[in-house]
C-alpha cells in the first residue's frame, strides 16, 4: 500500500488502480480509503476526496491525521459547519495542542459565530501561565481576539481588552489603528482623533488617517459634497495640521477637492508651483481626479497657462522675483500637455509636448506622454512608434518595455509585442515566462487585439490564460489552511479567505471572462472557416472515403501528439542536464499554440454560459455582465433568462445606450413570436405578461413611442441618438432614411467654459467610431458611412480610422525625431533580432521606419 | 500626492501587476500570499490619489534560527512614472520601522544588482546600508549581487524630514532573484507543504 502513492507522482492512472484494488482487498481499511482521498485531493478533485476521507473516519473515528486532513479540505471548500465539527472533534481528542484551540475557534468566526470564537479562545488563554513575556505568535492571535470583539459589537469589552493586555502586544501600529477604531464607534470622537492625529506623526503620508480625523470631527461625505460652512471648518483644519505635519504632501494636495473658486486657484497654485520646479513627472496624474469637478478644469488651465506665460517672460513664477531653473518651462509644459490631452485638445497638446522636447530632448517621460497623446487622438501605430522611441533610451527600463508593448498590442502590432516583451522575460533560451508569472495585462491586451484581428483561436487562448490564473488563486489557498493556524497570523488568514470568496470578481478576471464569451459567441454566429469548409468537403464525399479521411486526421493528430511528447522528453532531458535539477518538472508542451482546438468546440454557447455564470455570481453590478448576459440568451432562445437580463439592466441604469437596446429587442422578438402552443411556451408567455406592467417604461406604450420618448429624452447625446436610430430601423425598416438622419444631425456640441486656445468638443473618439460602424454593418450604407468618416476625420485629424489629414504627420515628425539619433542608424533587416544579453545591441526604433512609411504613403 | 500604507490583502493582485510592470524578477501570486500571510506587518504600498498602486515593498523575517533574528528586503518598486516623489525611501523606512518593533530585527538584508547604480545610491547615501558581501551570478542572467545591510537595533542618527529624499531610482529598485525567492517560499522547509503528505 505504502508505494502506491509514491506511484502517484508521475504515474496516475496505475496509482488510482492500485489504490482501487487495495479497496477491492479490503473495503475496511482506513488507511485505503484515506491513500485514495490524497489521490483525489492532490487532483484538487476535493469533493471526492471528502467522501474518502468520510469513509476512512467511518472506520476510524478518531484518527487525528485524517481528521486534520478533513478539516484542511473543508476549509478549502468552505464547508464551514462540517469544519466547525471536525475542528471540534480534534480539539477534543488533542486539547494540549495550541493549534487545535486556535482552530476551532477559527472555524466558529468563519462560521458566523464570533462570540463562540471569543470564548474559545478566552477558554485557550485560561490554559496558559499568565507571566509569559510578549512574542509575536500570542500578540497576532490577542490581536484577532479584539477585532472579535469589535466585529460583533462588542466594543466596550474590545477596549478593556486592550488596555489590559497592551504590553503584551507587539504591534503598536495595528494596536493603535484598532484602538483608534473602537473608540470611534463608542462615540468617543475626541480621544479617537487625539490617536490619529498620532499615527500621523509616525505617518503624514496616510491619507486614510486624515479622513479619519475629519471624520472625528464631523467634517467628512463620502460624496465630497461639503457646506460653504463646512469647507470653512475644513480649511482651517487643514491650516492648523499643515503646521503640524509640514512634510506632508496630502496636507497640501487634500484641501483641492474641497475648496472652490478663488482659494481653489490660490492652493492649486501654491501645490504646483515647487513641483514644477522640482520636476515631478505624476504631478499631472496627481491633479487628474480634480477633472470630475465642474469648473476645476478652467481654473486650472488658466492658472497654467498664466505660469507658463510668466516662466517665458521673465523666467520668474507670476509675483515671484525668484528665477527659476530652465528645467521649470520644460515640467510647465509638460503639464499642459497632459492638461489639453485630458481635454481632447490634441492639436495643443501635441504642439505643447513637441515644444518641451525640442527643449530638452533628452528627457524620456516627454516622449511616453507624446505617445499617450497620439493614441488618445486616434493614430495607435505612431504611439506605438514613440513608446518605442522612449523603450530605446533606457533599454534596461522594463517600465518603458511595458508601456511599449501595450502601445504595439493597442496597435495590433502582437507579434512585434511579445517580442518586446520577451526581452525581459527569456526563461531559459525556449520561450517566455510572462505566463508563468501571471503577467495578466500582457494576456489580455494580446487577447483583445487578437479579438479585434477575428483570431479567435489565439484571442480564446489569452482570454482562458487568465482565468486559469485565478483557478490557480483560488488553489493557492489550500496550503495556508494549516500554515497559519500555525503561525498565527489569523487576521491575515480571514481576511485571505474573504478575499479568495471575492476573487472572481476582480477586473482582470472580468475582462478575461468577458472577451472569452464575446469569443464564444462569434464562434456560433459564424462558425470557424476551416471547420465549415472541411465539413462542406468531408459531404460531397461518398461515405467510405469520408471515413478513411477521419482516419487519416486521427492519425495526422495522434503523430503529431506523440511528437510534441517526445520534444518535451528531450526538453525535460536538457533542462534537467544544464541546470542541474533546478527544475524538476519540465513545463508540458502546449499542444495547442494557436488556440485552433479552443475554436473546434461543439457548443460554444454551452461554454459561454460558464464564464457568464462566474461573471453574474461576481459582477452582478456590471452593466456588462447582463448585456452579455443579454446577447447570449437571446442567441440561446432562453427568454426568461434574457429577460431577467433586461430587467437588471433597466435597474441598473435605465438611460444606458445598450439597456435601452436590450429592452427594445427583446419585447421587439417577443411581439414577433407566433402565439404559444406548448406548456412551456404558455408559462413563459404567462410570466412575461405578468412582469410586463412592472417595466415602467412600457406603461401604455408601443415599443415606437418607447422609443421615441427615450430620444427625446437624451435628444443631444450622440450615443443615445446612435442607439434610438438604430432602434427606430429595427421597429419601422421603412423609416431607415430617418433614423440615418438622425444620426448625421447630431451635433458635436462644444462644452461651455473660458477656454483660452479654443473648444473642448464633446464626442469622443470611440463613439464616432462605433457610430461608423452601425453604419456600415447593421443599416449597411457605404455611402452614408463615408460621409460620417470624413466629417469625424475633421474633429479627429489625427485618427488613422477616420484618415484624417494629420493622420500620416505624426509619422513625419518620428522620422524626424529618427534622423535626429543617429544612434538608432538604419538596418537592413526590419526584424527584432536581440542576441542573449545584448539588450544594448537591440535596435527597437527599426520598425517604425516601416510601419510609419505605410502610412504616410497611404 | 501618494498616499504610504500598509498593504492589505486586497493590494496583492495590484502590488503583483506593479511588479510585472517595472522589475525583471517576477514572482506568482502565491509569493506574495505567503509574505501576506507570513508577516502581514511587512508589506508596504504607495497608492497614487486615483486610488492606483504606483509601488510596493515586499519584505520578510529570515527564520533561520542559526543567524541573529533580521529581516529581508525581497522586492521593493516604484513606478517610472512616480519618481521623484521619495516613495522608495518611504515605504523603506516604513518597512523597516516594522521590523525593528513588531519583530525585533537587529539588522535588514537586501540584494540588488551590481549594475544599479541607481538603486545602490539610495541604498548607500539615503538609507545607510552597505555592502556586506558579493553574491557572484545571483541573478538569472549571470549578474552579480550585492548582498546589503543595515543595522537596526543602533541608534540611528536622526533623519531629517522631507528635503533630503533620494530622488535618483527610476522603476528598479531592490529585488532577490526569483530562484533564490523560490527557496523560500512555500515550497520550502519552513512553509505551508511542510506536511503536505501523512
Amino acid at each position: 500500500m505504502k508505494g502506491l502513492t509514491l506511484n502517484c507522482m508521475d504515474r496516475k492512472s496505475e496509482a488510482y488502480e492500485l489504490v482501487r484494488r487495495g479497496l477491492k482487498n479490503d473495503l475496511k481499511s482506513h488507511v485505503c480509503w484515506h491513500v485514495y482521498g490524497l489521490l483525489y485531493r492532490s487532483d484538487r478533485e476535493y469533493r471526492e476526496a471528502i467522501k474518502c476521507y468520510r469513509n476512512a473516519l467511518r472506520i476510524d473515528p478518531d484518527n487525528i491525521e485524517i481528521l486534520r486532513d478533513l478539516s484542511l479540505l473543508q476549509a478549502q471548500m468552505r464547508d464551514l459547519s462540517g469544519f466547525v465539527e471536525t475542528r471540534q472533534q480534534l480539539l477534543s481528542l488533542k486539547p494540549s495542542h495550541r493549534m487545535n484551540w486556535i482552530g476551532f475557534a477559527v472555524a466558529h468566526h468563519l462560521n458566523s459565530n464570533s462570540s463562540k470564537a471569543i470564548e474559545v479562545l478566552e477558554a485557550y488563554e485560561g490554559t496558559l501561565e499568565d507571566d509569559y513575556p510578549p512574542d509575536y505568535e500570542h500578540s497576532e492571535m490577542l490581536l484577532y481576539k479584539i477585532s472579535l470583539f469589535e466585529e460583533c459589537g462588542m466594543l466596550d469589552r474590545g477596549l478593556e481588552e486592550m488596555q489590559k493586555k497592551e504590553s503584551k502586544i507587539v504591534d503598536k501600529l495595528s494596536f493603535k489603528e484598532q484602538m483608534a477604531s473602537v473608540l470611534f464607534k463608542l462615540g468617543r470622537f475626541d480621544e479617537s482623533e487625539s490617536i490619529y492625529r498620532s499615527l500621523l506623526f509616525m505617518n503624514p503620508d496616510n491619507y486614510k488617517y486624515f479622513i479619519a480625523v475629519q471624520k472625528c470631527l464631523g467634517l467628512y461625505a463620502d460624496n465630497g459634497q461639503y457646506s460653504a460652512e463646512d469647507v470653512e471648518r475644513l480649511s482651517a483644519l487643514y491650516d492648523s495640521l499643515k503646521e503640524n505635519y509640514a512634510w506632508s504632501s496630502a496636507v497640501k494636495r487634500i484641501p483641492l477637492d474641497f475648496l472652490e473658486g478663488e482659494k481653489f486657484l490660490e492652493a492649486a497654485d501654491n501645490y504646483v508651483r515647487p513641483l514644477l520646479t522640482k520636476g515631478v513627472p505624476s504631478l499631472f496624474s496627481d491633479l487628474s481626479p480634480l477633472y470630475e469637478h465642474p469648473g476645476k478644469a478652467n481654473i486650472l488651465e488658466q492658472l497654467f497657462l498664466k505660469i507658463e506665460d510668466s516662466i517665458r517672460t521673465s523666467g520668474c513664477f507670476p509675483g515671484s522675483p525668484q528665477k527659476e531653473p530652465p528645467s521649470t518651462l520644460l515640467w510647465t509644459l509638460f503639464l499642459i500637455s497632459q492638461h489639453y490631452d485630458r481635454r481632447g485638445q490634441f492639436e495643443i497638446a501635441l504642439s505643447k509636448i513637441d515644444e518641451a522636447i525640442s527643449h530638452t530632448p533628452t528627457v524620456i517621460d516627454l516622449y511616453s506622454v507624446k505617445g499617450k497623446i497620439l493614441q488618445h487622438a486616434g493614430n495607435f501605430a505612431a504611439a506605438a512608434a514613440l513608446a518605442d522611441e522612449a523603450r530605446s533610451m533606457d533599454l534596461a527600463d522594463r517600465y518603458l518595455n511595458s508601456e511599449c508593448v501595450m502601445q504595439m498590442l493597442e496597435a495590433d502590432q502582437v507579434g512585434l509585442a511579445e517580442k518586446t516583451a520577451v526581452l525581459f522575460t527569456k526563461d531559459g533560451d525556449q520561450h517566455n515566462n510572462l505566463h508563468d508569472m501571471q503577467c495578466m495585462w500582457y494576456e489580455l491586451a494580446s487577447g483583445e487585439s487578437y479579438f479585434r484581428q477575428g483570431d479567435l483561436g489565439r484571442a480564446l487562448k489569452n482570454f482562458l490564460a487568465v482565468e486559469k490564473h485565478y483557478a490557480d488563486m483560488t488553489e493557492d489557498q489550500f496550503d495556508f489552511h494549516s500554515y497559519c493556524l500555525r503561525k498565527m497570523t489569523l487576521r491575515a488568514y480571514v481576511s485571505m479567505l474573504k478575499f479568495q470568496d471575492r476573487l472572481h470578481a476582480h477586473e482582470y478576471f472580468h475582462k478575461a471572462a468577458a472577451g472569452a464569451i464575446r469569443c464564444y459567441m462569434k464562434l456560433h454566429d459564424s462558425p470557424t472557416k476551416s471547420s465549415t469548409e472541411e465539413n462542406d468537403e468531408m459531404s460531397k464525399l461518398p461515405p467510405a472515403q469520408r471515413k478513411k479521411l477521419r482516419q487519416k486526421q486521427k492519425k495526422a493528430e495522434a503523430r503529431a501528439k506523440r511528437e510534441a511528447e517526445e520534444k518535451q522528453e528531450d526538453e525535460a532531458a536538457s533542462s534537467n542536464s544544464s541546470k542541474s535539477g533546478k527544475k524538476q518538472n519540465a513545463r508540458p508542451v502546449d499542444q495547442d499554440p494557436h488556440g485552433e482546438k479552443l475554436i473546434q468546440i461543439e457548443d460554444p454557447l454551452a461554454e459561454a454560459t460558464k464564464y457568464l455564470k462566474l461573471l453574474q455570481n461576481n459582477s452582478s453590478s456590471s452593466l456588462e455582465t447582463h448585456i452579455l448576459s443579454f446577447e447570449l440568451n437571446m442567441r440561446k432562445q432562453k427568454v426568461l433568462l434574457a429577460f431577467q437580463a433586461v430587467k437588471q439592466l433597466i435597474k441598473l441604469d435605465e438611460n444606458n445606450p445598450d439597456s435601452h437596446r436590450s429592452l427594445i429587442k427583446f419585447f421587439h422578438k417577443i411581439n414577433s413570436l407566433p402565439t404559444p402552443v406548448t406548456d412551456s411556451e404558455k408559462l413563459i408567455w404567462n410570466v412575461l405578461e405578468s412582469e410586463r406592467p412592472d417595466i415602467r417604461q412600457l406603461h401604455g406604450k408601443s415599443l415606437i413611442e418607447v422609443n421615441r420618448s427615450f430620444l427625446e429624452k437624451h435628444n443631444a447625446s450622440l450615443t443615445h441618438r446612435a442607439a434610438a436610430a438604430e432602434m427606430m430601423y429595427l421597429l419601422e425598416p421603412n423609416k431607415k432614411m430617418e433614423a440615418i438622419k438622425l444620426i448625421e444631425d447630431s451635433t458635436n456640441s462644444t462644452s461651455s467654459g473660458n477656454n483660452v486656445l479654443g473648444p473642448v468638443n464633446e464626442w469622443q473618439i470611440q463613439d464616432c467610431v462605433d457610430v461608423h460602424k452601425l453604419l456600415e454593418t447593421v443599416f449597411g450604407d457605404q455611402d452614408v458611412a463615408n460621409r460620417w468618416k470624413a466629417r469625424c476625420a475633421e474633429y479627429f485629424p489625427y485618427s488613422t480610422y477616420f484618415e484624417g489629414i494629420k493622420s500620416a504627420i505624426a509619422a513625419y515628425v518620428v522620422d524626424h525625431s529618427l534622423e535626429n539619433s543617429p544612434e538608432n542608424g538604419i538596418a537592413p533587416n526590419p526584424q527584432l533580432k536581440p542576441k542573449d544579453g545584448e539588450l544594448g545591441t537591440l535596435n527597437g526604433t527599426l520598425h517604425i521606419v516601416d510601419d510609419l512609411s505605410s502610412l504616410s504613403i497611404r | 500626492m501618494v498616499c504610504i500604507r500598509q498593504a492589505t490583502i486586497d493590494d496583492l493582485l495590484a502590488m503583483q501587476a506593479c511588479n510585472l510592470m517595472c522589475l525583471p524578477e517576477n514572482y506568482q501570486m502565491k509569493y506574495y500570499l505567503y509574505h501576506m500571510l507570513s508577516w502581514p506587518q511587512l508589506l508596504f504600498v504607495a497608492e497614487d490619489y486615483g486610488g492606483r498602486i504606483v509601488g510596493y515593498v515586499l519584505a520578510k523575517m529570515e527564520e533561520d534560527p542559526s543567524e541573529p533574528c533580521h529581516g529581508h528586503i525581497t522586492s521593493l518598486a516604484v513606478l517610472r512614472s512616480h519618481r521623484k516623489l521619495g516613495l522608495a525611501t518611504k515605504l523603506m523606512s516604513a518597512a523597516q520601522a516594522a521590523m525593528d518593533q513588531v519583530f525585533g530585527a537587529e539588522y535588514v538584508s537586501l540584494h540588488v544588482r551590481r549594475s544599479n547604480r541607481a538603486a545602490f545610491n539610495l541604498y548607500t547615501s539615503t538609507l545607510g546600508y552597505q555592502i556586506h558581501d558579493i553574491e557572484a551570478k545571483y541573478y538569472a542572467d549571470g549578474e552579480d549581487a550585492f548582498d546589503m545591510r543595515k543595522p537596526l537595533r543602533q541608534p540611528q542618527p536622526k533623519k531629517h524630514h522631507h528635503h533630503h529624499h533620494h530622488h535618483g531610482p527610476g522603476g528598479c529598485c531592490s529585488h532577490d532573484a526569483p530562484a533564490a525567492a523560490a527557496g523560500s517560499s512555500p515550497q520550502s522547509s519552513n512553509s505551508p507543504d511542510k506536511k503536505a503528505n501523512t
